[in-house]
């Protein structure tokens, strides 16, 4: 049985339009337009235990509906999904606490009370035994070096302290599958690298199965091996993100800077040109070239410093989404 | 706090509003010895008694569930093993009884300050009958705005629609003139709704102008309305629930 399975899984969200202006409003105590829009369409896949995948959209792709119907927070129009054997939406108890969501731009830790309340009141409420409690709690606020901010207000943490707050809050459970939905938005470069790294190091040692959404390339780079892209309600793919970037990218990308300014015509034909400056150049050219290129750079050209780049996986996604 | 300041405005606001109800029924008595077969004190101990009810009956549930579903908050408690209904009315009870405590306290110096022209009753079997009354009026209320609040999941459609709700609780309880007033049918009716109980019936007692018989059959009424609310609650709840939609993430 794998741990998350998804079939046919649908959403559609009922909303009514209204137009601007008081003629409208008047209008619309009568007769409003009701529209349907299909946030998630028919979407199957199936993650085993243990695995990290990364869910990447654009907004409104239909991710963090998918998580929250994964979570048990949203009814499915139709379909089925079973987590770890049980339907989410029916929220038992003992399902709950196997698993835990943790929102990015939603805070789940009281506001006003130092995080180390929440992680004692999350303690009564999954009814988690004494010693394991301390055991977790002191692995964690170790792992993620938190532990002196635990006895202030949350409202005075940073958006990085508190983004690990929620992670201990949301981990103290020792839950089996962890849902993350924008888990490094506004987080500073160090603060996205330490949740980064402490995801990594905690899918490893406990095995636990990990989805993500995100926006950042480096998040998913970094972490999933597997991504499923999502975009308009459909995935349109799934797989290795290794093998997503071998079939989407055909090129390398050549950054040169010239001791003495180059003219485009020799440049041209040896590929196409992105940016161009007196002393500097962008060329695309095709993965197979790319060597020759660059010795033929080397050897005809007054070139001061090269670099052979990948095709940023941002460009590759944009490209997979505008497809 | 903000909320403290809540609080004081509040407060401010039911003793005005209490105020100025007892300067119009004492204009209107104006030397008239009976209206409705109430005298001028039986008027006011009506009114300052059953405030003192209406005060200590008072929560803000509507305003917090409805704020949790209209802002998303609910979805952190739909992840937990916990009951949103059992966990939200715990709370509230904590966050309002020194709340409570309070206004009660403001509202029986208010009353020391009218006690000459109210009527006093210290029979025991009395007062025991409406405080028991009263605990199941509480019940009542925060149940009632649980209720209310559950509405919220389909406030696209209904939106507005709390406003009359609260007026018509108000009403029903006789807040603002005793109920006898009206016609003896209307009466009857307001004695099968729960909301005659946080106001206009505890009132009455105390005033002897109610039986304690009465009374014990109020409780009686209260008890099933209080079921009544709770399978309400649970249609409602399940109901509602698939509507929701979690905005706000």
């Amino acid at each position: 049985m794998a741990t998350i399975e998804v079939n046919g899984l649908s959403k559609t969200y009922e909303y009514y339009k209204k137009q601007a202006g008081l003629w409208n409003s008047l209008k619309s105590l009568f007769h409003r337009q009701k529209l349907f829009t299909n946030a998630v369409n028919k979407i199957n896949f199936t993650i085993e235990e243990g695995e990290m995948v990364g869910f990447l959209g654009p907004n409104g792709a239909g991710k963090t509906t998918t998580l929250k119907m994964l979570s048990g927070i949203l009814y499915p129009t139709s379909g089925d999904t079973k987590v770890l054997g049980y339907t989410p939406w029916k929220r038992q108890a003992v399902f709950q606490k196997q698993f835990a969501l943790v929102m990015g731009q939603k805070n789940q830790l009281w506001w006003d009370l130092p995080a180390m309340e929440s992680f004692i009141l999350n303690k009564e409420i999954y009814e988690i035994p004494k010693d394991q409690f301390n055991k977790t709690l002191e692995e964690l606020t170790a792992l993620l070096d938190i532990k002196d901010i635990l006895e202030i207000p949350v409202r005075k943490l940073s958006l990085g302290q508190r983004m690990k707050c929620e992670l201990v809050a949301a981990l103290i459970h020792s839950p089996k599958v962890l849902l993350l939905d924008e888990p490094t938005i506004g987080l500073d470069v160090v603060s996205q690298n330490n949740i980064r790294e402490f995801l990594k190091k905690y899918n490893k040692e406990k095995k636990i199965t990990i989805v993500l959404t995100s926006h950042y390339m480096e998040d998913v780079e970094a972490l999933c091996d597997r991504v499923i892209i999502i975009n308009h309600g459909s995935i349109i793919y799934d797989g290795q993100l290794k093998k997503l970037i071998d079939q989407h990218v055909h090129h390398k990308i050549l950054e040169v800077t010239f001791t003495e300014p180059v003219t485009n015509d020799n440049l041209n034909k040896l590929g196409k040109i992105k940016e161009k400056t007196d002393l500097r150049v962008v060329l695309e050219v095709p993965k197979t070239e790319a060597k020759q290129v660059a010795i033929k750079l080397l050897n005809d050209f007054p070139v001061d410093d090269i670099l052979i780049n990948e095709v940023e996986i941002d460009q590759v996604i944009r490209n997979v989404f505008t497809k | 706090m903000a909320y403290r300041f809540d609080i004081i405005a509040y407060r401010v606001g039911d003793l005005a509003e209490m105020l100025i109800i007892i300067l119009m029924w004492s204009a209107i008595y104006d030397g008239n010895t009976k209206i409705g077969n109430y005298t001028l004190p039986e008027m006011l101990t009506y009114l300052i008694i059953g405030n003192l009810v209406a005060v200590l009956l008072r929560n803000f549930l509507y305003e917090v569930v409805a704020k949790d579903i209209k802002d998303g908050l609910l979805s952190a408690h739909l992840l937990k093993p916990i009951s949103y209904f059992r966990y939200i009315l715990v709370r509230e009870i904590g966050r309002i009884a020194m709340v409570t405590m309070i206004s009660g306290a403001t509202q029986l110096v208010v009353t020391v300050f009218f006690i000459d022209q109210i009527i006093i009753n210290n029979d025991l079997m009395v007062i025991s009958v409406i405080i028991l009354m009263v605990i199941l009026a509480f019940v009542i209320e925060m149940l009632i705005s649980y209720l209310s609040g559950l509405i919220t999941f389909w406030q696209d459609e209904v939106n507005g629609l709390n406003f009359i709700i609260l007026r018509l609780r108000k009403f029903f309880a006789g807040g603002y003139f005793p109920l006898n007033l009206l016609p003896p049918w209307f009466l009857t009716t307001s004695f099968l709704l729960p909301f005659a109980y946080s106001f206009f019936v505890p009132a009455q007692i105390y005033l002897g102008r109610l039986s304690i018989q009465a009374g014990l059959k109020g409780i009686l009424v209260e008890m099933v309305w209080i079921v009544l609310l709770y399978i309400f609650i649970k249609i409602t709840w399940h109901f509602g629930i698939k509507k929701y939609e979690g905005v706000g993430i």
